[in-house]
């Protein structure tokens, strides 16, 4: 086990050594890269995989949320729970509230819907009956009853729905999250 | 060429400043320039290989553990989840999966390395020791990590393991409930396992590896005496391209496996299913056919599951003593030979018994199935809060073959077999000798009933179809020598005429017709009105019939039309609606109602109160094949 009996080795085959030496990291570098990117792989699933959060609706994930007549006439926004089943990973949760947003009947029975998530950064913003406005309880953010920022806080208008009524006088929305803290409407 | 130059004598400042403040030259120095005298040898990479595998399990544990939920209700589903949406899930779990079965492996390896080469020897005993404890820690973390999955095989592998825990002498019952979170397995369970599984049992893990890393390096490698006189070679890079080369191998196989056969996940856990597939993980499979010798068992529990693989234990523990004695080393080596020999033996008779026993691999394969039906069932229809059992607990497809086994098999045969692929077995006294035998059945095989074969062969082979009613006494002959026997034997001939193929045809298709069944369908509207007249008339192409099938058998069409008889009474079934859902529930109901064969001729019980209405449409639900099948 003498130090001295190991330096031949080193100076006869150097050239055998470094071969050896690449070998082994490039080797030893595989190996556990293997794991560790599989594993990384495996982390980063929600952003490799679209997930649905919710399964129901017609055709094009339109839900029922009211009826045309039971829309106030002066175009005071209601607020209503859409109903579907919620799939959260490997559950699915029959008939339960997904989401929350606010309707209006403007003149010709045209509807706004809003989802009421505030785009500033997520809370639920709430009709102020008094002044007219949409108000966040978290940051003040306010917007006015077409959704349009009344202050500088939230980057961008109210997010709206697309909705659609049928011929029975059902109301229809298509509901969606959308990308907080950021100036464009983004679906997430 | 500047540039370079200065490249690199930056990249030495940075480098000298690192050393400077931690001293990684040094470090990295003690660490890779360990003298190995006699050279680099391939005997020597058990160890790293292991330390490798531990690597790999924190690795892709720590991955799973993020998509891992620990309770009774989302154990398995979570499992499922990851095994079968998350993206590169299956290959995560699976080589998870089979690096720990690598690392037993491993372990045996490493275990036999040491002894042969003396290295428990002084002054080596408390490394040799330290190996020990982390040999119980690796099973520690095998058994622990075996429930997680909260499948059918896990669970009643690790219930036989507890109950072990149990028979300790006087502490048994309190050690068992410690472990199990209470008296019997519940959340706490996997709560308490996983804690120790992806907690405990690893920092231990880490730390008493540190501990035997360090002392092994304190003495350095055994090496053997006509070694230790030649040149020494290097730890780096010789022996460590070697412990590379081998950590690919191992890599590699577990790999293999992965793509191959993939983790396995059964039906999940269910407490008041028995589980006949029962077995441990196959390195334990020696100790589970060590424990049903006849003789260890007579001497109990915890002799053989306690005592000894404890004394076992105590003389591996004892060796470096042993070593100390003239011929004790040989004994050491000796003694681990025979431990292999004998473990491989057990391990070889448990599994030949196991491939012989053809109720077990049908057992086997029922277990297998019940994992994919589940995960089918659940990607479908999603699991509800209930958890992924329910799914299982109200398929037609899975307990429908259970109820037939449990109510039916007794009597009748599906295919063959009691519905759960399993052959009923009977013991019987043959000169003497006991042995077990096939139990003959006493009523039809109803595998195919409704079916278009069922009904031709009733028509034309009615004694081939009902044949095990001769083992049912004299009710059963009586079946035999019956109306309709003797219709059939009349008429056979004449219907089985190749003239009349089409009529025969026509004639098979109104029955099946009127059951409706979806799974026949479709039904050819013109055999089916062909059909129709020869049940009324007897008219076929070439001859007719000694007797009309409507002068005894009421039958109301399915396609409303009028009624085509009411039938001779009690005892001549009525065929309305012949093998739909409802004709099999009113049947399996009451079989001796007037509509069927009459209180004169019926043998069956009836199973209105022996049924509940949930069991009874799940046995008829998959009796008529309605259930739902993945495309």
């Amino acid at each position: 086990m003498e130090p001295s009996s190991s330096l031949p080795t080193e100076k006869t085959a150097p050239r055998r050594s470094f071969l050896a030496a690449a070998g082994s990291i490039l080797i030893g570098g595989l190996i556990t890269l293997t794991p560790l990117v599989t594993g990384i792989g495996f982390f980063l699933d929600p952003l490799l995989r679209r997930r649905a959060p919710f399964k129901g609706g017609d055709a094009d994930g339109f839900l029922a949320v009211t009826n045309l007549s039971d829309l106030p006439e002066d175009g005071t926004p209601l607020r209503f729970v859409l109903r579907a089943d919620k799939v959260d990973a490997w559950n699915e949760f029959k008939d339960q509230s997904i989401g929350t947003v606010y309707l209006r009947k403007l003149p010709g029975n045209q509807i706004v819907a809003f989802n009421d998530t505030c785009p500033h950064l997520g809370c639920k913003v709430d009709y102020q009956e008094d002044s007219k406005t949409f108000l966040c309880p978290c940051h003040a953010s306010a917007f006015e009853l077409d959704g349009k920022p009344m202050n500088k806080i939230p980057p961008r208008r109210l997010d709206t729905l697309e909705s659609k009524t049928d011929p029975d006088g059902k109301v229809w929305i298509k509901y969606q999250d959308f990308q907080c803290g950021v100036e464009k409407k983004g679906a997430v | 060429m500047r540039r370079r130059e200065e490249g690199s004598r930056l990249m030495n400042s940075i480098l000298n400043w690192l050393d400077h403040r931690t001293g990684y030259r040094t470090l990295l120095h003690e660490a890779l320039n360990e003298p190995i005298p006699g050279g680099a040898k391939w005997k020597y990479v058990w160890g790293s290989t292991l330390t490798f595998v531990f690597a790999v399990q924190v690795i892709t544990g720590f991955f799973l553990w993020s998509a891992y939920s620990p309770s009774t209700l989302t154990a398995w589903e979570s499992v499922y989840y990851i095994q079968n949406v998350m993206s590169y899930g299956w290959l995560v779990r699976g080589i998870h999966h089979f690096a720990a079965q690598a690392m037993m492996i491993l372990l045996g390896l490493h275990f036999m390395q040491v002894i042969i080469a003396g290295a428990y020897r002084a002054p080596r005993e408390v490394n040799f020791w330290l190996g020990l404890v982390l040999m119980q820690i690796v099973l520690g973390l095998s058994l622990t990590g075996y429930l997680l999955p909260w499948d059918q095989k896990g669970y009643y592998a690790t219930k036989v393991a507890t109950n072990i825990v149990g028979v300790t002498p006087v502490i048994g019952p309190q050690l068992q409930q410690i472990a199990q979170g209470g008296t019997s397995y519940g959340h706490h369970t996997l709560t308490r396992f996983f804690a120790l599984h992806a907690g405990v049992f690893p920092a231990l893990l880490v730390g008493f590896l540190a501990l035997h890393i360090y002392v092994f390096r304190r003495h350095g490698i055994t090496v053997s005496k006509s070694d230790e006189t030649k040149p020494a070679g290097s730890f780096w890079p010789d022996q460590v391209l070697m412990d590379a080369v081998a950590c690919l191998g191992v890599l590699a196989t577990i790999l293999f496996f992965t793509v191959w056969k993939g983790a396995e996940l059964t039906g999940p856990a269910d407490s008041s299913e028995a589980y006949s597939a029962a077995r441990p993980e196959w390195y334990f499979l020696f100790l589970f056919r060590f424990l049903k010798i006849e003789a260890v068992d007579e001497l109990g529990l915890a002799f053989g599951a306690l005592y000894v693989p404890g004394a076992i234990m105590g003389v591996i523990a004892l060796m470096p003593f042993i070593g100390h004695w003239k011929l004790g080393h040989r004994f050491n080596i000796a003694f681990t030979f025979a431990l292999l020999a004998g473990a491989s033996f057990l391990t070889a008779i448990a599994l030949k018994e196991d491939a012989a026993d053809k109720n077990y691999q049908a057992a086997v394969k029922a277990a297998e199935f019940e994992g994919h039906r589940a995960a089918e069932l659940a990607k479908e229809f999603g699991i509800p809060p209930t958890g992924a059992l329910s799914l299982l607990k109200e398929d037609a497809r899975i307990q429908g073959p259970k109820l037939f086994a449990r109510h039916c098999a007794s009597c009748h045969r599906y295919n063959g077999h009691n519905g759960l692929e399993q052959v009923r077995m009977k013991e019987v006294e043959e000169n003497g000798h006991k042995t077990k035998v096939e139990e003959p059945a006493t009523a039809a095989d109803i595998g195919r009933f409704g079916s278009r074969e069922w009904i031709k062969e009733v028509l034309t082979n009615y004694h081939a179809t009902f044949e095990s009613l001769k083992n049912a006494g004299e009710k059963g002959g009586k079946f035999l020598d019956g109306e309709m026997a003797g219709w059939v034997k009349e008429n056979a001939d004449t219907l089985k005429k190749s003239e009349n193929a089409d009529s025969l045809k026509s004639l098979v298709e109104f029955l099946v017709a009127q059951g409706g069944r979806k799974e026949l369908q479709p039904f050819d509207p013109a055999l089916v009105a062909t059909g129709k007249e020869i049940f009324k008339t007897g008219k076929l192409a070439s001859g007719s019939f000694t007797t009309n099938c409507s002068d005894c058998h009421a039958l109301k069409p399915a396609d409303g039309s009028e009624s085509l008889g009411d039938g001779a009474g009690p005892g001549y079934p009525t065929l309305t609606g012949y093998a739909s859902h409802q004709w099999l529930t009113d049947f399996v109901k009451n079989p001796a109602h007037d509509s069927f064969y009459g209180s004169d001729h019926n043998l069956m019980p009836a199973f209105e109160s022996k049924l509940s209405d949930q069991d009874l449409k799940q046995l008829i639900d998959w009796m008529v094949g309605d259930y739902f099948r993945s495309k």
